[in-house]
């Protein structure tokens, strides 16, 4: 995994100024995380109030196995150019899962089995795939991410696809917010709910598929959940929600970011616990209020 | 009068299951129904078919064209979690007359308004959802059915899980919105004693046997206990009738039926 001190930035003599000019040395980095966890924390309002927050998880999970599985070909020597790519597997193994649960197939198995299972086989399958993959650091890569490692191409290709999952999202929100909230009653009104989920899976599936290999497996799980969670424990309207849950995303980025370069600690985890720090803080004054 | 659904020898089921077979009737407009049985009997069923949500196996099922439905879930199939103020869920009752990407406008707002004034809630309508109590709510969801000005009122278990007070508020709400709009109102119900009062016409739904008529005709120990296949009293009480079953040993057990 890429730190701060495998390339010799860290000053801790010199602390503040020097932490400004270090992070300022990783901003390109830093421009992704905050992508990443823009994008994710609007779509993780729909995955909390929906409760997927485990189809989320699966996802994640499906998503860094298919990275898992781009570098053990990798390491094999199969390379079929774009196809063999980390983000292309990666993206169509997790597309082929949001057709598998957007279906919504009913069987014996009931739906939340049949997402744990999905995440025990991803989580094992990845993990094999990884320990048997020619890439020394892969396995680091693939439970933290690897954030420092963010180009400005990288932030790019995050926005080409952050934004155009942000529009249809705002375009579409009374669509989306009506069939989350009441789903029988929207179907009368002549919305086809199935497919509005898949639309909603699908922007899930992008978002995570495309943030998988920079963030990994935490960070992503982290930014569909926590941010959206303190904004539920801060506003009681759906405007209010939207605004918290992105605006703690974003300082927890920035925050979870800034102090690891610094003081050397892995950047995803860092910054998942600064978005833990901000749910504990939006839990606090909820009760404050609650209590007054 | 003119007919707004027609069930035509209709059979209706899942899959290759049928839940029900042979159902003829019609609703026509200005009628207030009430479809009752216990749960499992098939009502969610025809309700399905009614609303178009569900294709009949066999027969067919008619809806007048330009019909619209106002459909009232029943209160727990919403999700309360969801951070909305009433008027939001309220304008969702135009989200199709609105528009697909597009934003309500002043005169959505407006009409939202109007049917929160029209159940008798407007001042509630900057509160959170989930802070309103249960007849509240079902006010909510009837207000949102209404602002979409539909031709049928279609209500699904509208008193479940409420108290006599709250009972009593919302039957007394439906009754008026059919007698001072003619509004055409279909209410299910598991609750035949709560129904009965309140509605012209029952139909009645009971382990796959099906049975239409008006409340007289229902409300008859013959017919009842010929539908629940159980010895039924139908007594009278200041105008109400209550509906009582006969237990085997002999004791009365009233709201069996």
């Amino acid at each position: 995994m890429v730190t701060a001190s495998s390339l010799r930035v860290v000053k801790p003599g010199k602390w503040p100024p020097t932490v400004f000019s270090t992070v300022l040395l990783f901003r390109e980095a830093l421009y992704g995380a905050l992508v990443i966890a823009l994008a994710c924390s609007v779509l993780g309002v729909y995955v909390v109030l929906r409760r997927i927050v485990f189809v989320g998880a699966a996802l994640a999970q499906i998503s860094s196995a298919g990275i898992a599985l781009a570098l053990w070909l990798a390491g094999v020597g199969i390379a079929l150019g774009p196809v063999t790519e980390p983000t292309v597997v990666s993206l169509l193994l997790t597309l082929g899962a949001v057709m598998f649960f957007a279906s919504g197939a009913r069987g014996r198995v009931p739906p939340d089995a049949t997402i744990g299972v999905t995440y025990a086989v991803a989580a094992a399958v990845g993990i094999l795939l990884i320990a048997k993959a020619a890439t020394g650091e892969a396995h680091d890569i693939f439970l933290s991410g690897n954030i420092l490692g963010i180009t400005r191409r990288d932030t790019l290709v995050l926005l080409g696809v952050t934004l155009p999952v942000l529009a249809v999202h705002a375009v579409f929100y009374k669509e989306l917010l009506f069939v989350s909230f009441d789903r029988e009653t929207a179907r009368t009104l002549g919305y086809n709910v199935r497919w509005w989920d898949l639309l909603l899976y699908l922007t899930l599936g992008v978002v995570i598929a495309s943030a998988m290999q920079f963030a990994g497996v935490m960070l992503v799980f982290n930014f569909l959940v926590l941010p959206a969670v303190t904004g539920l424990l801060l506003s009681r309207t759906m405007r209010g929600v939207f605004f918290w849950s992105v605006a703690s995303a974003l300082v927890a980025a920035f925050v979870g970011f800034s102090l690891s370069v610094p003081f050397d600690l892995p950047s995803g985890p860092a910054i998942s616990a600064a978005s833990g720090a901000f749910v504990l803080l939006a839990w606090g004054a909820r009760r404050t209020i609650t209590r007054s | 009068m003119t007919s707004l659904v027609t069930f035509d020898r209709a059979t209706l089921g899942y899959g290759r299951r049928a839940v029900l077979t042979d159902i003829s009737f019609d609703i026509p407009e200005g009628d207030f129904l009430g479809l009752v049985g216990p749960n499992g009997a098939g009502k969610t069923t025809i309700l399905r078919a009614l609303l178009g949500t569900l294709e009949p196996l066999g027969g067919s099922v008619t809806r007048s064209p330009e019909l619209r439905f106002g459909y009232v879930p029943q209160r727990d199939q919403v999700d309360y979690n969801f951070p909305l103020k009433v008027v939001d869920v309220v304008m969702m009752g135009r989200y199709d007359r609105i528009g697909l990407g597009r934003r309500p406008t002043a005169d959505d707002r407006r009409r939202a308004h109007q049917a929160l004034e029209h159940v008798g809630i407007d001042r509630l309508a900057d509160y959170p959802l989930a802070d309103l109590s249960g007849g509240q709510k079902q006010r909510t969801l009837i207000a949102r059915a209404l602002v979409g000005e539909p031709n049928v009122l279609v209500l699904d278990e509208p008193t479940n899980g409420m108290d006599l007070v709250a009972t009593t508020q919302i039957l007394g709400l439906v009754r008026e919105l059919h007698d001072r709009d003619r509004l055409t109102v279909l209410m299910v119900s598991h609750a035949l004693n709560e129904v009965a009062n309140y509605v012209e016409r029952i139909a009645l739904v009971v382990e796959g046997g099906f049975r239409i008529g008006t409340t007289d005709e229902i409300m008859t120990e013959q017919a009842l206990t010929e539908m629940y296949g159980i010895p039924v009293e139908v007594d009278s009480f200041d105008g109400h009738r209550i509906v009582v079953a006969r237990r085997q040993t002999g004791e009365m057990a009233t709201d069996s039926v």
